[in-house]
């Protein structure tokens, strides 16, 4: 047989086998198929080796060109497998079209804090980007840190047993022999102001207590948060900056406050801070009985009388306090309309607030 | 407090351009709160004069009448059953439109033209009840129209011109001026609009006494209580209604015309905020006398109210006993009586505080008391007289004054008061001139005067009596006159000393992160007073538990000394609603004991803890799986939240707990709480239906936060460590921490065995009884090389061996 003709039907061959091979590996169903495939054409009795075992038959000056006409076939065969194999993984992989993306996801784990809470570490954040301590002291206190020292009269009618929850067998005698659940934060600031050195500046959370009757206005239990700066020279219009940044902290968005002539024994000058309504824009609507404004806390410069009860001589230092009610801010930023609730320990309630 | 705004003019000429907004608005900013402002003609659109021409019977009905009605250029028929009609009597009709009352019950109705027993009628003749107009035009009789024919409106003319309701009642919030003693009345605050605005305030001319030597005289025993009295006495005076013009001021305001004489006293207070009482003179034996009672002494009140009297009881007597109680209200033998000719004025200054006592004492305060109680000057009383004597001679010109005495003992001084400019600019962050200054405050009756950096204020007698006494509230006054919107805002200057680190704060709020976040559980708060039944079932006693002098309510008397009273009500209010859930609360517990001065010597406080309690609600199927609930989030707190960690012992059972499933919790050696399955008989007491309750309580003030994260690092394993779960029966008694350390042993860093972890335990068909299969996951490797599985296999089998060596383990077949 004359060399060239040996060498066609070799290429022949190889060009067949390519053939029958792109056939097969095309066809395979799945992985253990294309396995077999992959041995009958490129295992040690395979298809392939049948050929380069033809190759010493070959005149000795064309085996190295048919050498790599074999080897050409393999990778390409090779890689026909590969690329099936991957395209068999994928379609394995493949999602039914009937999947159904509507079904609901899965809840992580339910739990959350108290909306009183969020409040308070809201204002946390707040005030302490702003430099404030915070400070938190005891529930209980003596009648001369919750009224004496800040200024109240002997005969304010906050001292009577119809305001203040008096211990029993603690309700008589005077200033350090009577104790109370504390009917507000203030004597604590004054204890914080005996215990630091000044300037201060600090936020005081807790839950405070009043006899009263309830209803969906008034409860008996609730948070306040004051806050408190004393320096040298610090003026009352500064203080209304640090509110103004505060709520429109606290709300999301510029929010107008308007400061009023108010009157509280522990401060002088006095103010009631109002803020715009939030659901008219300021326009009036009922929330805001009409006015455009509602009365978000009490605030003012320190009464002299209680600076001196904490130590500091009021020529000297001065500052700005405000009391903000929380229970008030909550109902407010979610619309809640019955106070109390927070105290419910309803979780059908607290749970709207994760 | 309401006020009208026609009164006020009286006293100041307010612009007409100035609308009733803008005035709340100014008054609310520069003074006291305005609640609202109502033009009371709002009230009576609609509701006009009318005068009847002829009457005709209903032709159906016995007891209604047809009455052809001039309503102002128009006559209509109107049907109406008045008994009190006549021809050309002016009557209050009701047109088409109008907002009244039926019989002055029920919810207001709109006036429609209607059809009555067949004949049709335009609107109605009205009641004053049915206007609102009953306490200024009360009826004898039920069935009696009002009879407006003493008025000069002719026809047609709206009822409230007819009637002079055409005015602006403003509603002060009382809380926003507790303080100001000088502003209960209309004069006070007509001196803060001409402030306000800047315009004349009219005076009240003094009154001069005429009566000439007389045998009247007026004692004061207690000189303290009652520092100023004037007695007048008057004849010819009689009872009869006062003139409409003061009836409809006093109404407006909201108190009811009584009489001439009482109406006098009414309008006087409303005007100057200071109370005077008119006694009857023929009922006064002897001369007046203001002393204290006589301890037990009687007075019965014109309310009827019979008082036996304290010591310290301010009253007036005459020569018999008690006439009145001084400053908050008369008796019944002296009031004004339909025959009174004579009476005594009394306007006097009584001392706060006593008079807020007895008031308060007798539960009876009154318009009086309150003013009296808010501290009045004593030179009000001239205001007062002036103003009472011009209206007794108005309104009885035949009137003598038979006796008059003024007992004067101390008066009111005016609080002087230096104020530096400089210190002034500094706290307004702002300059205000002199001339500024010195005009706003004269305006309100301060004096002023300017020597280089000072100002000496004099401070007017109704500014004097506590009101303003420092001088940051001359501070304030400068403030609010200038206008609290008008300062600029300054910005909030610091320096900062290094950043705030607060351990415990942070721990706190990591620690509630964590277990709302992390652990799913929902935080709670609850009152600090716990339900008597419950406590007692949860505590079992109430030793050394702090109590309330005045309850909430007679069964919330204790206040906590654990929140797990709290707790437990709150699972049993949930468990309506839910089969497994977790809560938790943060707050504050109190003992009575351990009494100590924590800040300020002088005071000793009780014993105040800072505690964390929690709740894990599930089914009583589970009470393992609700258990390592409970201790997974108790066990990995200190971890996530950077503190020492706690260790679990059995020491001490809780009362409540169940009397196997407790811990007690411990750091660093201390017991700081427990964790516990609520018992049984526990739940069923506090009234938990079906649910298992865990619950843990730990004092979180003794938690220990690490001062920065703690987390060591690692270097990652070089060589694989290999997971092998084997599975052993034990004895039902042998504990977890028993395998636990039996497998693990010291921890040796040869052994190839490097940790175990509890997989499962298992009681059931396959397991005889009195054992329980557990599953002990082994991480097996070597920190040099890789391990061939023959050496695996080795090391489990020598862990097998072992624990059936020393704990008679069984492998399970």
């Amino acid at each position: 047989m004359p060399l060239c003709g040996i060498n066609r039907i070799m290429k022949e061959k190889i060009q067949a086998l390519i053939a029958e091979a792109e056939d097969k590996i095309s066809s395979a169903l799945n992985d253990t198929e294309l396995q077999q495939i992959k041995g009958y054409l490129l295992g040690k009795q395979g298809k392939l080796t049948d050929l380069l075992k033809e190759l010493p038959k070959i005149d000795v000056s064309l085996r190295p060109e048919m050498g790599k006409a074999v080897n050409i076939a393999k990778d390409r065969l090779t890689a026909l497998i590969e690329e099936k194999r991957t395209a068999l993984q994928l379609k394995a992989a493949e999602v039914s079209p009937d999947f159904d993306v509507t079904v609901p996801g899965f809840t992580p784990a339910e739990g959350g804090l108290h909306p009183i809470t969020q409040m308070c570490y809201d204002l946390n954040d707040a005030f302490r980007s702003m430099g404030f301590e915070i400070f938190q002291e005891d529930d209980i206190t003596t009648e001369l840190y919750g009224f004496d020292k800040l200024n109240f009269p002997p005969n304010h009618p906050a001292r009577e047993s119809m305001d203040t929850y008096w211990l029993e067998g603690h309700d008589k005698g005077e200033a350090c022999d009577k104790l109370c659940l504390r009917p507000h934060l203030t004597g604590g600031s004054v204890r914080y102001m005996q215990t630091h050195k000044p300037p201060y500046r600090f936020v005081y959370p807790g839950p405070v207590y009043r006899n009263e009757t309830t209803d969906a206005r008034h409860e008996r239990a609730f948070y306040q948060y004051e806050a408190l700066i004393v320096d040298k020279d610090f003026t009352f219009t500064a203080g209304k900056v640090m509110i103004k940044s505060i709520l429109s902290k606290v709300f999301g968005r510029d929010v107008p406050v308007r400061m009023r002539a108010g009157f509280f024994p522990f401060v002088e000058p006095g103010f009631e801070i109002d803020m715009g309504c939030l659901v008219c824009g300021g326009k009036g609507c009922s929330v805001c009985k009409h006015v455009g404004w509602i009365e978000v806390m009490p605030g003012g410069t320190p009464h002299p009388n209680v600076l001196k009860a904490a130590g500091l001589d009021p020529d000297e230092y001065t500052g700005f306090y405000v009391n903000i009610g929380l229970d008030r801010l909550v109902m407010m930023r979610y619309g809640v309309d019955d106070v109390r609730l927070f105290h419910s320990a309803d979780l059908r309630f607290l749970e709207q607030f994760h | 407090m309401k006020l009208s705004l026609s009164w006020i003019k009286d006293y100041v000429d307010l612009p007409s351009t100035l609308d009733t907004k803008q005035l709340s608005y100014d008054l609310t900013m520069r003074t006291v709160e305005v609640e609202g402002a109502e033009n009371l003609a709002d009230r009576f659109e609609n509701i006009i004069v009318g005068k009847i021409l002829s009457i005709a019977q209903h032709p159906n009905a016995d007891k209604l009448r047809i009455c052809t009605t001039d309503i102002g250029g128009e006559t209509k028929e109107i049907v109406c059953g008045g008994i009190n009609l006549y021809e050309g009597m002016k009557v209050c009709v009701s047109k088409p439109g109008a907002i009244v009352k039926w019989h002055g019950e029920g919810e207001p109705v709109v006036i429609k033209n209607a059809k009555l027993r067949g004949v049709e009628s335009y609107g109605m003749i009205c009641a004053s009840v049915e206007v609102g107009l009953v306490d200024l035009f009360p009826a004898k009789e039920e069935a009696e129209v009002m009879d407006l024919s003493a008025f000069d409106a002719p026809a047609g003319t709206p009822i409230a011109d007819a009637l002079d309701l055409n005015d602006i009642i403003l509603e002060i919030d009382n809380k926003s001026m507790t303080n100001r003693p000088d502003l209960w009345g209309h004069y006070g605050i007509a001196r803060e609009l001409a402030a306000i605005y800047g315009l004349p305030l009219k005076k009240i001319e003094n009154y001069v006494p005429t009566c000439a030597e007389n045998d009247f005289t007026v004692e004061i025993t207690d000189t303290k209580g009652c520092p100023r009295y004037i007695g007048v006495r008057m004849d010819g005076v009689s009872v009869k209604p006062a003139p409409y013009a003061m009836q409809n001021r006093i109404w407006k305001v909201g108190m009811r015309p009584i009489n001439a004489l009482v109406d006098i006293t009414n309008y006087v207070m409303l005007a100057t905020g200071q109370p005077t009482h008119a006694f009857d003179c023929d009922n006064i034996s002897g001369h007046i006398n203001v002393r204290r009672a006589a301890e037990g002494e009687k007075l019965e009140l014109l309310n009827g109210k019979n008082l036996s009297l304290k010591s310290d009881d301010l009253v007036i007597t005459d020569a018999e006993g008690p006439v009145a109680l001084a400053g908050v209200m008369g008796g019944a033998k002296d009031s004004i009586l339909p025959k009174t000719e004579k009476v005594i004025l009394e306007v006097a200054n009584f001392e706060s505080r006593g008079i807020r006592k007895t008031a308060l004492r007798y539960d009876n305060r009154t318009e009086a008391s309150s003013r009296y109680e808010k501290a009045v000057d004593t030179q009000r009383v001239d205001q007062a007289l002036a103003l009472s004597m011009k209206l007794f001679s108005e309104l009885y010109p035949e009137m003598k004054v038979t006796g008059f005495c003024d007992r004067k003992y101390s008066e009111t001084q005016r609080c002087e008061l230096d104020v530096s400019l400089d210190w002034l600019e500094r706290r307004l962050g702002k300059r205000i001139s002199n001339e500024d200054i010195k005009r706003q405050m004269t305006s309100l009756g301060f004096d002023t005067e300017f020597t280089g950096d000072n100002m000496h204020v004099v401070v007017p007698t109704w500014r004097s009596t506590g009101d303003v006494s420092i001088k940051a509230d001359i501070m304030e006054e400068v403030a609010r006159l200038y206008g609290y919107e008008n300062f600029e805002p300054t910005s909030i200057t610091t320096t900062f000393e290094g950043a705030i680190n607060q351990l415990d704060k942070d721990l706190v709020r990591r620690i509630k992160e964590y277990l709302s976040i992390r652990c799913g559980m929902q935080e709670v708060f609850t009152y600090p007073w716990m339900e008597t039944p419950t406590a007692e079932a949860v505590l079992g006693g109430f030793d050394g538990v702090l109590a309330l002098a005045t309850p909430p309510s007679p069964e919330e008397k204790y206040i906590r000394s654990s929140l797990l009273p709290n707790i437990c009500d709150a699972v049993v209010k949930n468990e309506r609603y839910y089969t497994d859930f977790a809560i938790y609360e943060e707050a504050q517990v109190f003992a009575d004991r351990n009494y100590v001065s924590k800040y300020d010597a002088s005071e000793l406080l009780p014993e105040q803890r800072r505690c964390i309690a929690g709740a894990f609600a599930g089914s009583s199927n589970d009470i393992t799986g609700l258990f390592r609930k409970a201790k997974g989030v108790i066990e990995n707190m200190s971890r996530y939240t950077h503190m020492t960690g706690f260790e679990f012992r059995k020491e001490e059972k809780p009362v409540w707990a169940d009397d196997t499933v407790w811990l007690n919790v411990f750091v660093d050696g201390k017991k700081i709480g427990d964790m516990a399955l609520l018992a049984r008989k526990t739940a069923m007491a506090v009234g938990v239906r079906n649910l298992a309750v865990m619950l843990f309580e730990l004092d979180t003030d003794e938690m220990n936060p690490f001062t920065s994260r703690t987390n060591g690092f690692e270097h990652l394993k070089e060589y694989p460590v290999v997971e092998y779960d084997v599975s052993l029966l034990f004895d039902s008694a042998v504990k977890w921490e028993t395998i636990y350390t039996t497998v693990v042993g010291k921890k040796n860093p040869d052994s190839l065995v490097k940790e175990a972890a509890f997989v499962d335990e298992y009681h059931g068909k396959q397991v005889p009884a009195g054992k329980k299969s557990v599953t002990v996951k082994l991480y097996i490797g070597a920190d040099d090389r890789t391990l061939k599985s023959e050496e695996i296999e080795k090391c489990a089998d020598s862990v097998i061996r072992k624990l059936e060596k020393v704990l008679g383990a069984e492998m399970r077949r």
